[in-house]
C-alpha cells in the first residue's frame, strides 16, 4: 500500500494533537514530548491507537521536535528518537490490524535563517537531513513538513526530505488573520515556491480552527494545482487559569469539517487540542466523502518570500541593472565586493516601479558562484521583489536556484541541446521560470517562422521534465535596427506568434533595438509601445528610465490592465510636468550648506560644481571636512542630533562620490587617511551602530573593511593581519557578548600586537572598556573619528 | 496601535529639545511604514510561582537571580509573556541601512517605541484580567535585567512555544529575531502597595546611561 496511489483518489484523515495528549500524562510545560518515545513509549503507542481506532489513516509520528539544537544535552541523538519514534507507530497499526501510513513528522527548527537570522541555508539543510534519512529507513511512509511559517525552512527541509529520501512529501503552514505566513510570505508566494519544488501536498494546520480556516480556503482552491490538506486546532487558543485550554467540542469540529469537506480537501485531521474524540467525530462524519478534484490551474507564476508575480494581461517590468555590461562603476563594484553598490541598484529600481530583478553579477576574473551567493542573499534580505537568475554558468544558476527563497525567473535556456541539458533538470529540481532564447546551435533564425521553430523545439524538451508552457517566457531576441531595418518586424511578429498562436507569455530585452543609434531612448520606447501591443508580456529593461516608464503606464492605461487608470493617475497626477524644481535649487546651495543640511542630491551637484575650479583637496578640506566638523560638533553639544548626524553622512558621502568619479575620470586613485577593520562581535546580531560609524570614518577619509556582524574573532584577527591594519573597531550590544568581545581583543593583542582596538556599544562603559583591555572607548560615533584621526596623525 | 513619536525623538537623543523638520518628516515616514507593514504578535500564560531567597521557581522552571527574586517578592502567581512586533522593522533596517542612514537609525528608534507601546497593551490585558482576582501587577522584569541570566531565554521560550505561536526565534547566543521582541515576567501581588506597573530605570545597573530617568 503506497501513500501516493490513494493521495487525490479517496478522502484520507490525519489523527490529531500529540502534544495536548501528552500534556495530560504529565507532560511539563517545556519538557521534550520527543523524549517520551524512549522514556515512556507506552504512553505514545496508546495516543497513536487511539487515533488509529478513531479512524485515522494517517498517523504522525512523535518526531515534531527532533533536530540537532533541541535534542542537544538530551542524551538522545535524533537518529535514535526517530526510528523509535516510526517504530511505534507502525506498531500500532500492526497490533490494530488498521491500513494507516506512518507519517514522519518535522517541525521548526526554531531557529532564523540568514540573512535576518544567525542559521545559514546549509546548516538548517544538514539538521533536517538526518531525520529524514533516520525516518525512511525507520520505515516511514510519507514525510509531513508542518506548523511551517517560514518559505526559507520549509525550501531547506523539502530539499532535505527530497534529495535523501524517496518519500512524498507533504508541507503544511500557519497563516495569520491577514492570510500570511509570519515571516510575510503570502499564500501565493508559499504556494508557487512549493509547487516549484515538486511537493506532493500542500495545506494549512494549527493557528486557527476549522471555522477560520475555511475562509482561506477558497483562494487555495483556487490558485493550487495540489493536493490539499487542513489540520486545524480545536479553535483558538484561550488560557484558562494559566493553562492554555483548546475549546471546539468534536461535535462543532466535525460539523464544520464536513462543510469543507463538501467544498473539496484530500486529506483532513487536527492539531492543538484536537483529541481521539474530534478524530472520531471527523472520520464519522466526512468518510466516503469525495475528494477533491485536484486540476491544473496553469498559472505563470514567480514569488519572493513576501509575495508572487503572476503573468496575466497586465505586462511586467523586469530591472535590467544589477548587470556590468557596459559599466564600469559596475565591474568595479564586482571586483572589490561592493555589495552596497550591488544593493542600492535594487533598491533604487524598485522604487522605479520594477516588478522584477535581473542579477547578472558575471565577470570573467571574479568567482561568479560565490559572487552569485552573496548577491541573491544580499539582494533578497533587502528587498521584497522576485529575482530573474541571469547567468550561463551551470553552477552559479543552481547555487542561486537552491539558495533563492521562493520561486526564481531564470535568465536564459536556449535551444542548444547542452543549455537544455543544464538548465531543465535545474528547473525541474528546484522550480522556476525560465527566459528561452529562440536560438539555437545554427544561431538566431533570420526569420519569425525560424525563431518560432526554436521556441517549439524548447517548449518540446521541456515537456520532457514536466516543465509546462506556463513555466516558459519565450525571448523572440531583439537585434539592432541599425544593422538590419527589418529586424524588428522580425521580433515582433515571431513574438505576436508566440503569445496569441502558441499561448505562452514572453519577454524581450527591448533597448537592444537602438544599438548604434543616437538617442536611443526615443526608438525604445517606440519599440516597447509596439511590443506590448504586440503581446509582450515582460519588458526587461531600465525602470529608472522615465520615458520607458511613462510609455509603460500609459500603455497600460490604454489596453485597460490599468484598471481605472488608477496606477497612472496615482504615478502622474502628482508630478509636475516641467522638470522637478531639485535641480534648480540644488545650484543655489553651496557644498558646505548642503552636508550641514543633510541634502544629498544637492551636495552632489554642489560638489561636481566645485570641482570645474577648485582641485578635489580644496573640496575636501575647504568644504566637505568642516561642514562634517560643524555638525560633529554640533552633535557633541547636543544641538544637533542623531538623524542630523546621519542625513549630514549621507550627504558628505554623496559629495566625496562627485570627487572619486572626478578622480577616476583623471586616472588618479583617491589615496586614503589609513585603513581600519570594522566589525561587530561573535554573538551579536545588532549592528547598526557599527555601520553608522562605518560610514562617518569613510567621510573622514579611511579606508573601512567591514566584517559584518557575529564575526569570530579568528576572523578579526585574520583581517587586521591581512591587511596590516593599525586599527580595529569593534561593537557590541548585549552584556553577553562583550565576553566575546574581550576573547576578541586578547587574541587581536597577542597575534597582531601593533593593531589599536576601539570599542563601542550600548552596554559599554569607559569602566568595562578599560576592563576588557580596549584602547578606546567611543561613546558615540563621533568619538570614532577623533580617535582615528588622532591615531593616523591627521 | 501608533507609533508613540516622543518616546522615538527620547530614544534618538532629543532631550527637550524640538526635533528639526527633516527628522519629523522621516519619523513620520517610517511610522507610516512601521504601522502599516508591522505584524505584532504575543503569546502568554500564568504560573503559579514562588519565591525562595534567590531563588524563583514556577512553571517547572527554576530560575537563580537575585534581581527577580526582588521583583517578585510576595507573588504568587506571574505571567510569562513573548511579544514581537515581527520583522518589519529589521527589514527595514536593512533597507534603509543602505539607502538612507538617518532612516535605518530612526527606525531603530521607532521600533523600541513600537515594542514598548504593545507591551504597555498586553500588560493592560493582564491588569484588566487580575484586577477582577484581586491581583495587582509588578513592573515587567526581562531576561538581562539584573543577573537574571539571558540562558533562561531558552527555556522561556520552550514554556511558550514561541518559534510557533509567534515566530520569535533565538540565535546561538540568546539574543532574540526579530529583534523588536521582548520576552518578560509580571509578578501578579496581592498586596496594592508593592504594585507599580511601569519598569523603572532604578532596577537598571547602568548608572550612567545618558537615557535614565530618576524618579
Amino acid at each position: 500500500m503506497k501513500f501516493k496511489d490513494h493521495l487525490g483518489k479517496e478522502l484520507l484523515f490525519f489523527d490529531g494533537a500529540m502534544g495536548t495528549m501528552l500534556q495530560k500524562q504529565g507532560l511539563r510545560s517545556g519538557e521534550l514530548p520527543e523524549v517520551w518515545n524512549a522514556t515512556r513509549e507506552n504512553v505514545i503507542l496508546d495516543i497513536h491507537k487511539s487515533y488509529l481506532e478513531a479512524g485515522a489513516n494517517i498517523i504522525k509520528a512523535n518526531t515534531f521536535g527532533i533536530n540537532p539544537f533541541k535534542m542537544e544535552g538530551t542524551g538522545y541523538t535524533c537518529e535514535e528518537l526517530t526510528q523509535r519514534g516510526i517504530a511505534l507507530v507502525k506498531r500500532a497499526i500492526a497490533e490494530t490490524g488498521k491500513k494507516a501510513f506512518a507519517a514522519l513528522d518535522i517541525g521548526s527548527l526554531g531557529k532564523l535563517l540568514e540573512p535576518l537570522g544567525d542559521l545559514p541555508f546549509e546548516a538548517a539543510y544538514e539538521a533536517f537531513r538526518p531525520v529524514c534519512v533516520a525516518g525512511e529507513q525507520a520505515g516511514a511512509d510519507l514525510c509531513l513538513i508542518e506548523t511551517m511559517n517560514d518559505t526559507y525552512e520549509i525550501k531547506a527541509a523539502v530539499l532535505a526530505a527530497k534529495e535523501n529520501t524517496s518519500l512524498p512529501v507533504v508541507v503544511t503552514m500557519v497563516f495569520d488573520e491577514s492570510g500570511k505566513l509570519l515571516t510575510g510570505a503570502d499564500m501565493e508566494a508559499a504556494v508557487a515556491m512549493l509547487e516549484g519544488l515538486r511537493v506532493d501536498a500542500i495545506g494549512l494546520n494549527c493557528g486557527f480552527g476549522p471555522d477560520v480556516m475555511k475562509g482561506f480556503l477558497p483562494k487555495l482552491r483556487q490558485i493550487c494545482s495540489l493536493p490539499l490538506v487542513l489540520n486545524p486546532n480545536a479553535g483558538l487558543p484561550v488560557v484558562v487559569d494559566g493553562r492554555t485550554c483548546f475549546q471546539v467540542t468534536p461535535g462543532d469540529f466535525a460539523a464544520i469539517m464536513k462543510e469543507i469537506a463538501a467544498e473539496g480537501m484530500s486529506i483532513l485531521g487536527g492539531c492543538c487540542g484536537t483529541t481521539p474524540a474530534h478524530i472520531q467525530a471527523l472520520v464519522g462524519a466526512c468518510q466516503g466523502m469525495p475528494p477533491l478534484q485536484v486540476t491544473e490551474k496553469n498559472r505563470s507564476v514567480v514569488s519572493s518570500y513576501t509575495h508572487a508575480v503572476v503573468f496575466e494581461e497586465r505586462p511586467m517590468i523586469i530591472g535590467e541593472r544589477i548587470n556590468p555590461t557596459g559599466k564600469s562603476r559596475f565591474k568595479q563594484a564586482l571586483r572589490e565586493k561592493d555589495m552596497e553598490y550591488i544593493y542600492k541598484e535594487a533598491l533604487v529600481q524598485q522604487e522605479h516601479g520594477a516588478h522584477i530583478l535581473d542579477v547578472n553579477v558575471g565577470l570573467p576574473e571574479i568567482d561568479e558562484v560565490e559572487m552569485m551567493r552573496k548577491a541573491v542573499t544580499g539582494i533578497q534580505g533587502i528587498t521584497g521583489l522576485p529575482l530573474q537568475i541571469d547567468t550561463s554558468d551551470g553552477a552559479a544558476m543552481e547555487t542561486a536556484m537552491r539558495l533563492y527563497n521562493g520561486k526564481p525567473l531564470i535568465n536564459s535556456v536556449n535551444g542548444k541541446q547542452e543549455s537544455m541539458d543544464t538548465v531543465f533538470p535545474l528547473v525541474a529540481k528546484y522550480g522556476g521560470m525560465v527566459v528561452c532564447l529562440a536560438l539555437d546551435e545554427k544561431g538566431i533564425p533570420k526569420t519569425a517562422e525560424g525563431r518560432v521553430r526554436v521556441a517549439e523545439k524548447i517548449i518540446a524538451e521541456a515537456a520532457k521534465y514536466g516543465i509546462g508552457k506556463k513555466d516558459l517566457l519565450i525571448d523572440t531576441l531583439t537585434l539592432t535596427i541599425s544593422t538590419g531595418q527589418e529586424n524588428a518586424q522580425v521580433t515582433l511578429d515571431a513574438l505576436d506568434y508566440v503569445r496569441h498562436q502558441m499561448g505562452v507569455h514572453t519577454t524581450l530585452g527591448v533597448s537592444n533595438i537602438s544599438f548604434g543609434l543616437p538617442q536611443r531612448e526615443k526608438v525604445n520606447t517606440a519599440f516597447f509601445t509596439i511590443a506590448l501591443s504586440r503581446g509582450l508580456s515582460a519588458g526587461i529593461i531600465n525602470p529608472g528610465s522615465e520615458a520607458m516608464m511613462a510609455a509603460y503606464h500609459a500603455y497600460c492605461a490604454l489596453n485597460g490592465s490599468d484598471v481605472q487608470c488608477a496606477d497612472y493617475i496615482g504615478i502622474y497626477s502628482q508630478q509636475p510636468g516641467a522638470p522637478g524644481a531639485a535641480p534648480a535649487k540644488s545650484g543655489e546651495i553651496s557644498l558646505y550648506d548642503a552636508v550641514v543640511k543633510g541634502l544629498a542630491e544637492s551636495a552632489y551637484q554642489a560638489a561636481k560644481k566645485e570641482l570645474q575650479d577648485k582641485e578635489p583637496l580644496a573640496v575636501i578640506d575647504g568644504d566637505l571636512i568642516p561642514a562634517l566638523d560643524h555638525v560633529g560638533q554640533g552633535f557633541e553639544k547636543k544641538t544637533m542630533f542623531l538623524p542630523q548626524l546621519l542625513m549630514s553622512a549621507d550627504a558628505a558621502k554623496a559629495g566625496f562620490d562627485a570627487i572619486k568619479e572626478h578622480l577616476k575620470a583623471k586616472g588618479d586613485d583617491s589615496a586614503s587617511k589609513g585603513t581600519i577593520v570594522i566589525a561587530t562581535v561573535k554573538g551579536d546580531i545588532h549592528d547598526i551602530g557599527k555601520n553608522i560609524v562605518k560610514v562617518l570614518l569613510e567621510n573622514y577619509g579611511f579606508e573601512v573593511i567591514d566584517l559584518g556582524k557575529d564575526v569570530p574573532p579568528e576572523d578579526v584577527v585574520k583581517a587586521a593581519r591581512e591587511h596590516d591594519v593599525r586599527l580595529v573597531g569593534l561593537s557590541a550590544l548585549m552584556t553577553t557578548t562583550v565576553s566575546n568581545m574581550e576573547i576578541t581583543i586578547q587574541l587581536l593583542k597577542k597575534e597582531a600586537p601593533a593593531c589599536k582596538v576601539m570599542v563601542g556599544g550600548a552596554v559599554l562603559t569607559q569602566t568595562y572598556a578599560d576592563m576588557i583591555g580596549a584602547d578606546f572607548y567611543s561613546k558615540d560615533a563621533m568619538g570614532s573619528v577623533r580617535y582615528a584621526n588622532e591615531l593616523f596623525g591627521a | 496601535m501608533k507609533v508613540d513619536r516622543k518616546e522615538t525623538l527620547r530614544y534618538l537623543g532629543y532631550g527637550r529639545q524640538e526635533a528639526d523638520g527633516q527628522t519629523l518628516q522621516l519619523l513620520e515616514e517610517v511610522a507610516a511604514e512601521l504601522e502599516a507593514d508591522s505584524m505584532p504578535k504575543s503569546i502568554y500564560r500564568e504560573y503559579g510561582c514562588e519565591v525562595e531567597g534567590d531563588k524563583v521557581l514556577f512553571g517547572g522552571l527554576a530560575v537563580t537571580s537575585a534581581s527577580l527574586a526582588r521583583n517578585l517578592k510576595g507573588c504568587r502567581r506571574v505571567a510569562l509573556l513573548a511579544a514581537t512586533i515581527g520583522r518589519t522593522a529589521d527589514l527595514m533596517i536593512k533597507k534603509y541601512s543602505v539607502l538612507n542612514l538617518a532612516k535605518a537609525a530612526i527606525v531603530q528608534a521607532a521600533g523600541a517605541a513600537y515594542i514598548e507601546s504593545y507591551l504597555d497593551e498586553i500588560s493592560a490585558e493582564i491588569k484588566k484580567d487580575a484586577q477582577g482576582r484581586g491581583l495587582y501587577l509588578r513592573p515587567r522584569f526581562s531576561p538581562g535585567y539584573g543577573d537574571f541570566s539571558l540562558e533562561y531565554q531558552k527555556d522561556i521560550f520552550a514554556m511558550l512555544e514561541c518559534s510557533k505561536r509567534i515566530g520569535v526565534t533565538l540565535t546561538a547566543g540568546n539574543l532574540m529575531m526579530p529583534s523588536k521582541s521582548v520576552t518578560a515576567l509580571i509578578g501578579l501581588t496581592p498586596a496594592r502597595g508593592q504594585s507599580c506597573q511601569m519598569p523603572s530605570c532604578s532596577q537598571c545597573g547602568k548608572t550612567d546611561c545618558e537615557f535614565r530617568q530618576e524618579e
